[in-house]
């Protein structure tokens, strides 16, 4: 099989636009888009309490998050075989105006009351995009873009590169409170108040708002943009640091230590999936980036 | 590489969390508790904005009434034995209601919180977890019937 591109969003056709857009919402009349959002919701485990956390606040957010989008990218290709995922680079295209927005993509930011989407293939009044599984009680896509009532902006390339620039993966205790390592600083979790708290991956999650502030983030379409690109730093990463830039922790961490059966080594399996970190690392011969 | 099953739906069993489904069933447990609170509510010990530390909180923010109580805390005895009706939650667990309508929160191994509403940061207590929370929804929205959990509980958008 020849590896398919993945595309900057600023950089798809007309005709790519609106052949994304369709098959995002034949996957969700179709039902299948409603489960993503629900495993999304069920493996969001927090690092305060027990049990195997897979998607985020530990090694394993990359590659638990690399296999999700997969899963949707071959939902959407089941449909239309020449879709395929863009990314959103939030380090270049950083306004309420970019590509992601645009009336025939995403649509832009919610209206003031209540968040809700009015513009573009998601608004609720075009009654394609109805929100079954959500925090708040609304059916409709919600969104606050930039945040106006305490406005934030997005992460710079010197906050992205700040996380590229760490040689190591992943470091001990393997969560949200690990202080070195490219996966935590890149998934943004920090320490203490204010906006040095939230980083990266995190934070373009609030700068979006609505929906993607929440558990139900992956509601909102820009959820699989945003992946995409976080992915992609995962790649640049490697290939920055080279043969030894290798997923960690290699093996289970000792009995007697607090994150043992809380997280996933690099030849564990990585549920809901039958699959390893380590059969994760390379995407070359599935699909590259552009 | 790359090759794998399908995530599987609802029917289908997982190799999950145990600790996550069980929260989940809990936040239903919760939604039924809620419902025969105003019999409860008069027992809750008051505490004055700011007392972040205590163990129970029962405030009005930005017009929403914010109350929540720490599972280990010692309530009336009327109130123990409903929570253990309903089997208790964790110990140091947070109940919080948004307006009667229960708010999920987590716990990150730093001892801070965040709530579903909010999932993307996290608040040094409880009480700031639920009013960032309010600030979140702003005006127009108002959480769900069952909480955090989406459709898990049955209970849809």
């Amino acid at each position: 099989m020849v590896a398919y591109t993945r595309k900057d969003v600023s950089t798809l056709t007309r005709g790519e636009r609106r052949r994304f857009v369709g098959a995002l919402l034949e996957v969700k009349r179709r039902g299948e888009y409603d489960e993503f959002v629900r495993t999304h919701i069920e493996y969001y485990v927090s690092d305060g309490e027990k049990g195997l956390r897979t998607a985020h606040m530990a090694p394993s957010f990359l590659p638990w998050h690399r296999r999700f989008l997969l899963d949707l990218e071959e939902a959407l290709q089941r449909v239309d075989p020449s879709v395929t995922l863009p990314y959103w680079d939030w380090t270049r295209d950083r306004t309420t105006a970019g590509a992601p927005w645009s009336e025939d993509l995403l649509g832009g930011t919610g209206r003031p009351f209540d968040q809700r989407v009015m513009t573009g293939p998601f608004a609720y009044d075009n009654g394609e995009w109805i929100i079954r599984e959500s925090v708040t009680d609304g059916d409709f896509l919600t969104r606050d873009l930039g945040r106006r009532r305490e406005p934030l902006s997005l992460p710079t390339r010197q906050d992205l590169d700040a996380a590229l620039a760490d040689p190591v993966y992943d470091v001990s205790p393997w969560n949200s409170t690990s202080a070195k390592g490219f996966r935590n600083k890149l998934e943004g979790w920090g320490s203490g108040r204010g906006p040095g708290s939230w980083r990266n991956h995190n934070r373009v999650h609030r700068w979006v708002g609505g929906h993607m502030v929440g558990g139900a983030s992956v509601n909102d379409p820009v959820f699989w943009l945003h992946h995409a690109f976080v992915d992609l730093c995962w790649s640049r990463w490697q290939q920055r640091h080279g043969a030894g830039a290798r997923y960690l922790p290699a093996r289970p961490p000792r009995v007697g230590d607090a994150q043992r059966g809380q997280v996933v080594a690099r030849h564990e399996t990585l549920p809901p999936w039958d699959l390893t970190p380590d059969q994760l690392e390379d995407h070359s011969g599935v699909y590259r980036y552009a | 590489m790359f090759v794998s099953r399908e995530p599987q739906g609802p029917e289908g069993p997982r190799a999950c969390s145990g600790t996550r489904r069980d929260a989940l069933r809990a936040l239903c447990v919760s939604a039924l508790a809620l419902a025969v609170v105003p019999v409860v509510a008069a027992a809750w010990p008051r505490h004055e904005r700011g007392g972040d530390e205590a163990p129970t909180f029962d405030e009005t923010y930005q017009g929403r009434r914010l109350r929540g109580m720490k599972a280990d805390a010692g309530g009336a005895d009327h109130l123990d034995h409903m929570a253990q009706a309903l089997r208790a939650p964790l110990q140091g667990q947070w109940h919080v209601t948004v307006d009667g309508r229960p708010l999920h929160l987590m716990r990150r191994a730093d001892g801070t919180y965040l709530s579903m509403v909010d999932h993307y940061r996290s608040y040094p207590t409880a009480l700031e977890a639920a009013r960032a929370a309010v600030d979140e929804l702003g005006p127009g929205r108002r959480l769900t019937v069952a909480g955090g959990e989406g459709g898990r509980g049955g209970v849809h958008a």
